[in-house]
């Protein structure tokens, strides 16, 4: 096995080993039955959709599940000083920062999977609520994935920079903070023109066109360059400990 | 012995900003030796190691682990040694069996190879009882030792230990030890330490640094007498003597005060109802023939006579001494104050 895929596969392992994987599923799936049941009265809507799934999602996901899960991706190591016996494995550093990352979407992506037991139970058994379409049902889990996949890159970039796994989690967190409520901000508070490119900078616009059906090709590319991007500085970030 | 050069420093620098960590560090460490790699806190032993472990760069000069320059191929410098890193940092999730699994995984060993791999590091190492149990629940002592397996996991030929005795207890150092002398039998060690006693113990020869810069090396013996004289130890009887009354402190001092060569002279406490005096002398005499002749000339009964080169302990703190004053905010001029304040307080006593 590649040395990325083992460090991956113990990234992964070290979730389930500990509480947080756990908690992290359990409360995700109850926070979600809550907002999805009674807060957004979803029962209300006319038509068998999971389009305020998509919805809400993005909140819960960038505010609470994964700075939770990233904060400990590289702080944790430097404040233990595991990742120097890690490094000096027979490793390459973007390995290392690529096999973290993979370990933590993995975990993440478990829990997208989980939440599919929505629509298996309200539209295909027990209950059979309607037709559901399940185009924008794929499309929109795959705009789930594509946010997860940038907002844990942003996660591991953030974590690289400090021992603290504490700073880790507010970090992420308010960095998400401003990718998720850019549009609103751009809505409400800029003008018309910087209102449009707060509004394409924000995560929403690109969920919300995944959520409709719609496959745009500038959202893929965009959630790809915020994940590209942020694994890369983060394995600068983790190189830089030589020259320092 | 062969003379083969497994690690070699050329020039060693590293700098954090003004701060000089490393200044100009240079030595080499032939195959199948144990070296001590000996400092204080703080001297540069644990940069030197992440340098030639490919963990940090150095700032200027070069570093070669089995003949491969560590900045031209890290990886393969990596496949050539064990490190263990001061206080084995291990993932305590995982157990000893997994974290020892995890490790040969990375380096590419596979299953038959491991277990095999396994049964000698169980050996060696005394990990039996433990494969199974999760890390986090282990003492520092066995932590210790899961370290040193991991660094033994694919039969290094180098291993590079950073202190890997710090934090444990006089019987688990005793049995680290133990280790690294069997493990050291067919294998190049460079070994971090400032506990003198392992090193004596463990190694032919030392390197000692201080405050970056290299003090000291060689083998041990050609340090401890490299770095000051030999010391004897005279104890004579106070009760009686072999002709005439037994002789008076005072009478003593005096006598040994005339002979040739010493240096210094100072008593020393004993238990006995004796005189005890520390004389110091050059390193290429041997007094002890002198001061028999001078206890049979006077009729006084020798109850010991012996000499013996400065202990390591002694250099080290000769060699290192700047480091500590550093480390207290002084200056050499204002421990010899303080040296001669003692001094005078003594004599007031």
């Amino acid at each position: 096995m590649p040395p990325t895929l083992t460090i991956a596969k113990r990234e992964l392992g070290s979730y389930f080993n500990s509480p947080i994987a756990y908690v992290v599923i359990c409360l995700t799936q109850l926070l979600l039955g809550v907002l999805f049941f009674f807060v957004r009265s979803f029962w209300q809507v006319d038509k068998a959709s999971l389009a305020q799934l998509f919805e809400l999602a993005p909140f819960g996901l960038c505010l609470l599940v994964i700075p939770v899960i990233t904060m400990r991706l590289i702080a944790e190591e430097k404040s233990s000083g595991t990742l120097e016996m890690l490094i000096t494995l027979p490793v390459k550093d973007w390995e290392v920062v690529l096999g973290k990352y993979l370990g933590a979407l993995g975990l993440v992506g478990i829990l997208l999977v989980s939440t599919f037991v929505y629509p298996i139970m309200m539209f295909v058994f027990p209950w059979k609520l309607g037709p559901i379409d399940f185009g924008p049902v794929w499309s929109g889990y795959l705009g789930l994935s594509l946010m997860s996949a940038a907002a844990v890159a942003v996660g591991l970039l953030v974590s690289a920079f400090t021992k603290s796994q504490v700073i880790a989690f507010f970090v992420t967190l308010v960095v998400n903070f401003f990718f998720v409520f850019m549009h609103w901000i751009g809505d409400h508070v800029a003008g018309p023109q910087l209102g449009l490119v707060l509004s394409y900078i924000g995560f929403q616009q690109h969920i919300a066109n995944f959520a409709r059906g719609l496959i745009d090709s500038r959202s893929v590319v965009y959630f790809v360059s915020i994940t590209v991007v942020s694994l890369m500085v983060a394995f600068r970030a983790l190189e830089s400990r030589k020259w320092r | 012995m062969s003379t083969e050069v497994m690690i070699q420093a050329e020039g060693l620098t590293k700098e954090y900003g003004d701060y000089r960590a490393l200044d100009d560090v240079s030595f080499e460490v032939n195959k199948g030796e144990v070296v001590g790699f000996l400092g204080p806190n703080g001297a540069g032993k644990s940069t030197t190691m992440r340098i030639l472990t490919c963990y940090l760069a150095a700032s200027r000069g070069t570093a070669k682990v089995a003949g491969i320059d560590v900045f031209d191929d890290p990886l393969e410098v990596r496949r050539k040694i064990g490190y263990l890193p001061q206080r084995a940092p291990l993932y305590q999730d995982m157990s000893v069996w997994e974290y020892l699994k995890f490790a040969a995984d990375m380096r590419g060993l596979d299953e038959g190879t491991f277990k095999a791999r396994m049964k000698k590091i169980v050996e060696i190492c005394g990990l039996a009882q433990s494969l199974g149990k999760d890390i986090g629940t282990l003492s520092h002592g066995y932590r210790q030792r899961v370290g040193l397996g991991q660094a033994l996991v694919h039969d290094p030929p180098i291993l590079i230990l950073d202190e890997p005795t710090s934090d444990l207890d006089p019987n688990e150092k005793a049995e680290v030890v133990k280790y690294i002398k069997q493990i050291g039998k067919d294998r190049t060690i460079l070994l971090s330490t400032h506990n003198l006693g392992e090193v004596e113990q463990a190694c032919a020869r030392a390197i000692i640094v201080s405050k970056g810069r290299v003090v000291a090396d060689g083998a041990l013996d050609d340090i401890r007498a490299k770095s000051g004289g030999a010391r004897y130890i005279v104890v004579i009887d106070e009760k009686s003597a072999l002709s005439g009354k037994a002789p008076t402190e005072a009478e003593v001092e005096a006598a040994l005060k005339t002979v040739p060569k010493v240096q210094s002279l100072r008593d020393v406490p004993t238990d006995d109802r004796a005189h005890a005096f520390e004389l110091v002398g050059g390193r290429e005499d041997d007094l002890r023939a002198e001061l028999y002749k001078l206890c049979v000339e006077k009729g006084w009964i020798a109850l010991e006579l012996r000499r013996e080169a400065k202990a390591l302990e002694d250099v080290f703190r000769d060699l290192t001494r700047g480091d500590e004053l550093v480390a207290r905010g002084l200056s050499a001029d204002d421990e010899d104050d303080e040296d001669d304040d003692e001094d005078d307080e003594e004599s007031k006593d």
